[in-house]
């Protein structure tokens, strides 16, 4: 007994250190392998794309150059016109109304796309998921270009546009967030007998209110942003005067154009987060 | 009597409930209405005084417009293969350089790691606002006139673009870490570098590379784009094909963007359950 204590307090005899690796012997040379590829095919993309890597290096002096003498003084009052302002109120009402509409879209979207709540699992489920995802894969640039081509110039394409885009989009949060709720409560509501329609009522739609208020404020935040370039293709909005002035190398006008943009998206992002603040005090 | 006060008390209190409530009501249905009158008025200007009803046409003239879409060019399928695999290394490329733009911007931009607050916290914010609040496309336009024509300026906008997102999203789980490893590494004596390495880096790892993942497949379609300003890809023979108004061949295109983004969601959802 005292041997056995004495044997186990005894300082440890052994010197050789062994040296400890994150990594055992097959996963080690799996990561190595996998760093080595992942450096080749960097190496073959640059190679394949013909990247000048030489242009790199006076990159940054350049970009000061063009910064410094083509945008620096931004023409202010080019932007300070009645029809910019316009302009500006138009995209304004754009994004709102995509948003809008593509969360309308949404909520069918949303229910029938999230795998807990679909009305069918193999018919209705595979389908939702696709038109989310390809309204989403689909840039909101080839929206715009698309729907210019079908409709016409006009803010109704842009509108349409930003609607596809948004519902794509919140879709896919508000699939995520269905999927997220508790089901006790649902379980409880269907065996009242209540139909598919109670069930998202009374059941789901007060688990994912908040969260919805919040997926609703991010979308119009991201289709404000969207809106200021759809007019790019003529679908309405600033994109248009930004377009012509790029096209014109009118380079002082679109600094100011920028700059105009900068500002709307911070005042709307200060309006987001205030907004955000008093849902999460709601909750 | 004092029973007759708790009673008074808890009537005047629900009399203040219920003209809260009311008020609440009529400050509800106050913004409903202002919702309302808002989208009506929106839905006036852009769409019904701003839309070319005439050139538009009837509806089946439109349907006729939006079927002309309808069916692939078989032809156009092999010229897809090379401006795909372009596609997908500058948005892999793109969303590499920006991970590695991002470093500054999340450490001037967490609020528990920032060097010095009054002046590196808004840089860092700044950084993030300003690649998040311009589009894409403006900032290809931008590295072109830098860079000149090619996938160069693309993976720039992209790498640019991404910043935001990333930097945000990675701040904001820095600042909600666990303080303990963090006291733990200094009190060993480690300096400022180390302690972000081995005690801040391993709780936010799985996070941000969910968020760079995230960002990559948005990334895809963001390349798939950038050829319409001349930075190469698929988005430069979408172009061509509607310049052409060969309609079969750009829904041949969307088709293959779609198949890309199918290929990088698979790929970032395996990568994401073996990380996590």
């Amino acid at each position: 007994m005292m041997d056995s204590i004495n044997k186990r307090t005894s300082p440890i005899k052994t010197t050789s250190q062994t040296k400890w690796k994150r990594f055992k012997y097959p996963d080690s040379y799996i990561s190595y392998c996998l760093w080595i590829s992942a450096l080749v095919f960097i190496a073959f993309s640059i190679e394949y794309l013909n990247i000048p890597l030489s242009r790199l290096l006076g990159m940054m002096g350049r970009m000061g150059d063009i910064l410094a003498n083509r945008y620096y003084p931004p023409d202010i009052e080019y932007i300070m016109d009645i029809d910019y302002a316009k302009s500006i109120l138009e995209t304004i009402q754009m994004a709102y109304l995509g948003a809008l509409f593509g969360l309308v879209a949404t909520v069918p979207l949303g229910w029938f796309s999230s795998f807990n709540m679909t009305p069918s699992r193999r018919y209705v489920y595979p389908v939702a998921r696709l038109i989310t995802m390809s309204c989403r894969a689909v840039h909101e640039m080839i929206w715009a270009i698309l729907f210019v081509s079908i409709l016409g110039f006009g803010m109704f394409s842009g509108v349409l546009a930003l609607t596809f885009f948004c519902a794509g989009f919140a879709g896919k949060l508000l699939a995520d967030e269905i999927e997220a709720i508790d089901m006790n409560p649902v379980e409880a509501i269907r065996a009242s007998g209540a139909n598919l329609f109670q069930v998202m009522i009374y059941a789901v739609f007060p688990q994912i209110r908040v969260a919805f208020t919040g997926i609703a404020i991010y979308t119009w935040d991201v289709a404000f942003r969207a809106a200021t370039v759809v007019g790019f293709f003529g679908a309405g909005g600033m994109g248009w005067y930004l377009k012509r002035n790029v096209l014109q190398i009118e380079t002082e006008r679109v600094t100011s154009i920028l700059l105009s943009i900068l500002v709307l998206v911070l005042i709307s992002e200060i309006l987001s987060a205030l907004a955000r603040d008093r849902v999460m005090r709601m909750k | 009597m004092k029973s007759d006060q708790l009673l008074t008390n808890t009537a005047i209190n629900v009399d203040d409930i219920l003209v809260k409530r009311n008020r609440d009501k009529v400050s509800q249905s106050i913004f409903f209405m202002v919702m309302m009158a808002l989208v009506l008025w929106s839905v006036n200007v852009t769409i019904i005084k701003d839309t070319d009803w005439e050139r538009m046409g009837s509806l089946g003239e439109v349907l006729a417009s939006a079927g002309r879409f309808f069916g692939i060019d078989f032809s156009l399928i092999p010229n897809l293969f090379e401006p795909a695999i372009e596609t997908f290394m500058i948005s892999c490329l793109g969303t590499l350089l920006g991970v590695i733009i991002c470093v500054p911007a999340i450490w001037f931009g967490a609020l528990n790691i920032t060097p010095f607050k009054p002046i590196t916290y808004p840089i860092g914010r700044f950084m993030m606002t300003m690649s998040r609040s311009i589009h894409e496309i403006v900032w290809a336009l931008f590295f072109v006139a830098v860079l000149g024509l090619g996938a160069l300026p693309g993976i720039f906008a992209i790498a640019v673009r991404s910043v935001g997102f990333i930097a945000k999203m990675s701040a904001e789980a820095i600042e909600d870490i666990e303080l303990g490893p963090l006291d733990a590494i200094r009190a060993t004596g480690a300096n400022r570098f180390q302690v972000l390495l081995f005690a801040i880096l391993p709780q936010v790892l799985p996070q941000v590379i969910g968020v760079i993942l995230f960002e990559w497949e948005i990334n895809i379609r963001r390349s798939a784009i950038l050829g319409l300003v001349g930075a190469g890809g698929l988005g430069l023979v979408f172009f061509r094909q509607m310049n052409t108004y060969n309609y079969h061949g750009v829904t041949t295109v969307i088709l293959a963007i779609l198949g890309i983004i199918i290929i990088g969601e698979i790929v970032s959802h395996f990568t994401r359950k073996r990380m996590i």
